[in-house]
């Protein structure tokens, strides 16, 4: 992970601040930084956005595949994620560097998506048992500055959102064999349901209070961090503690408290936000990629 | 993806026969007692079994049984880390290893550690940290390794358990033992201590939401050092389902107090 140096002056500064609801860079204990979407940035994709969370920079893409389900899950399709940690990142990330960060984003999604309802499985089945759309979701981190997991899970939710499957009609003949028809149209395609989708909040200890949307200085100053997966409607699909420390009991209740309040009001403006930009398509404006 | 050839690894492409004929519905009744006649809705952990130093030529070792899950754990270090580049120096490290026996579940599982028994080791290791005296092995590195030889649920509680049992059997300076409980919650019921059906049957089983929670807690300090969480929550029943576990943890401490007291006595006997 990209770390700073903070001296033991700043890190008082820091803990006093937030002790009085008053962070570094002026905001309160639970607002997010500048937080910028776009979706749609790769062509070659079936589905794309672009997140970036003050100095944070995340690009995922989506690419649908036909592929076998699952023996134990035959009429269900699947999503694969993959976290690359880029080393434009930061140097550490060159080669295996990023690695081992890469798998614990990727296993911490698994788990994020490991229940029935955060995404219909069962609309990206083609034939039961036999074929079905495996989802891949890349990730790609190319700057980090802090709360990694949150603009994460906000670049997935806008991807798979802007994510277009291609519909496909299965023929049989007559001696019972079975054939897939990619549709010719380029506009006949599927959505996914992203409502339930949840988006990821951590939540870092300093001092006594957490902070929502740590940036790495503030990151440097706490021990523990939660971090937790919260749907529209409240529910939590996966939530963890990350980091060297150990927390309390009671304000792990807090933060759990905290997390669901501020993710559930993260969906909304979010969706409005998609839907808003969808509803421009071709009208868009682009201006470079990444700035 | 590495593979090791030295070892003879089966057909590439092979699939278990339990994995085609699953039925797990006939034996998953979210009411009712438990298959194992334990009770719904309580604390009712599996009674265990434990034991300290069993592998003589680690530092500190302990296995422990509940039910059919059975883990060994084996501690070695302090010794001279492997990276020299390491920036903070003033601190010990800490390595943690999970495998799973290839035999230990119902399907069969590769050697080469997979992205699970990763996931595993990382959170073994942020359960076990905050618990460990790292500030006095300077330079100096603790390789810890666990080793499920069977699999019947609640792996992870029983190996951050072990783990830190293990630990305190090598000597290694501690501010407190590490207990770990998981609970795997049903619709409105839960189960604590699930078997490998409980876990995870939730796939294929009706409509009612389900969820897995894994809590590694420090008894005397009343800290918790580990929280994991899957499956679809409420904020309620999580709140419910981390003081369910503590309570859990609880009721797993005399009994490990008790095996780490005779296993010192063991090793020195007191001179009388």
């Amino acid at each position: 992970m990209a770390t700073v140096q903070v001296s033991e002056a700043e890190k008082v500064y820091i803990l006093h601040g937030i002790r009085d609801d008053l962070r570094v860079d002026g905001r309160g204990c639970e607002d997010y930084r500048h937080m910028e979407i776009e979706t749609d940035v790769v062509s070659n994709t079936d589905g794309s956005a672009k997140v970036t969370l003050g100095h944070t920079a995340v690009l995922v893409g989506v690419k649908a595949e036909i592929g076998k389900p699952r023996p134990m899950i035959p009429n269900e399709g699947y999503l694969e994620f993959f976290v690359d940690c880029s080393a434009n990142a930061t140097p550490e990330f060159e080669g295996r560097g990023g690695e081992e960060l890469g798998t614990n984003l990727s296993n911490v999604l698994y788990k994020v998506f490991s229940n029935k309802h955060s995404l219909d499985l069962h609309s990206l089945s083609i034939s039961p048992g036999e074929h079905c759309w495996v989802l891949y979701v890349d990730v790609l981190l190319l700057q980090c500055d802090g709360n990694l997991y949150d603009a994460i899970s906000i670049a997935i939710k806008a991807a798979l959102f802007n994510t277009k499957i291609p519909r496909v009609n299965i023929t049989s003949d007559d001696e019972g064999g079975k054939e897939i028809e990619l549709s010719d149209d380029p506009y006949d395609c599927m959505r996914v349901n992203v409502e339930n989708v949840p988006c990821i909040v951590t939540l870092c200890k300093v001092g006594h209070r957490h902070v929502v949307d740590a940036t790495l200085q503030e990151k440097a100053c706490s021990v523990a961090s939660l971090i937790i997966a919260v749907t529209h409607n409240g529910t939590i699909t996966c939530s963890r503690k990350v980091g060297g420390g150990s927390l309390d009991p009671e304000s792990i209740f807090e933060m759990t408290e905290t997390g669901k309040r501020v993710g559930k009001a993260l969906h909304a403006p979010l969706m409005k936000l998609l839907q808003q930009e969808e509803s421009l398509s071709k009208k868009r404006v682009r201006v470079g990629f990444l700035c | 993806m590495p593979t090791d050839t030295k070892r003879v690894r089966g057909p590439d492409v092979s699939q278990s026969p339990v994995l085609l004929g699953y039925k797990p519905a006939a034996v998953l009744a979210s009411r009712g007692p438990r298959e194992d006649g334990r009770q719904r809705d309580q604390v009712d952990v599996r009674p265990v079994f434990v034991r300290c130093g069993l592998v003589s030529q680690a530092k500190g070792s302990a296995y422990i049984e509940a039910g059919n899950t059975k883990l060994i754990s084996c501690v070695y270090g302090p010794r001279e880390t492997d990276r020299k580049d390491e920036t903070d120096m003033k601190s010990g490290r800490l390595t943690t290893d999970v495998r799973f026996a290839p035999f230990s579940c119902p399907e069969r599982v590769p050697w080469i550690q997979g992205s699970q028994d990763k996931d595993l080791s990382l959170m073994l290791h942020e359960s076990l940290q905050p618990a460990v005296c790292l500030q006095r092995y300077p330079r100096s590195q603790i390789d810890v390794s666990v080793m499920v030889l069977e699999n019947s649920g609640s792996a992870l509680a029983h190996a951050v358990t072990c783990a830190s049992l293990a630990l305190a059997d090598a000597g290694i300076e501690m501010y407190d033992l590490v207990l770990g409980c998981s609970l795997q919650q049903v619709g409105s019921s839960y189960v604590v201590d699930p078997s490998y059906l409980e876990e995870n049957g939730w796939r294929c089983n009706s409509s009612e939401s389900r969820g897995g929670l894994t809590v590694a807690f420090l008894p005397s300090l009343n800290q918790i050092s580990g929280l994991q969480s899957d499956g679809e929550m409420s904020e309620e029943t999580l709140t419910a389902g981390v003081r369910t576990c503590i309570e859990g943890c609880y009721k797993l401490y005399p009994v490990i107090q008790k095996v780490l007291t005779k296993a010192v006595r063991r090793a020195a006997p007191p001179s009388t």
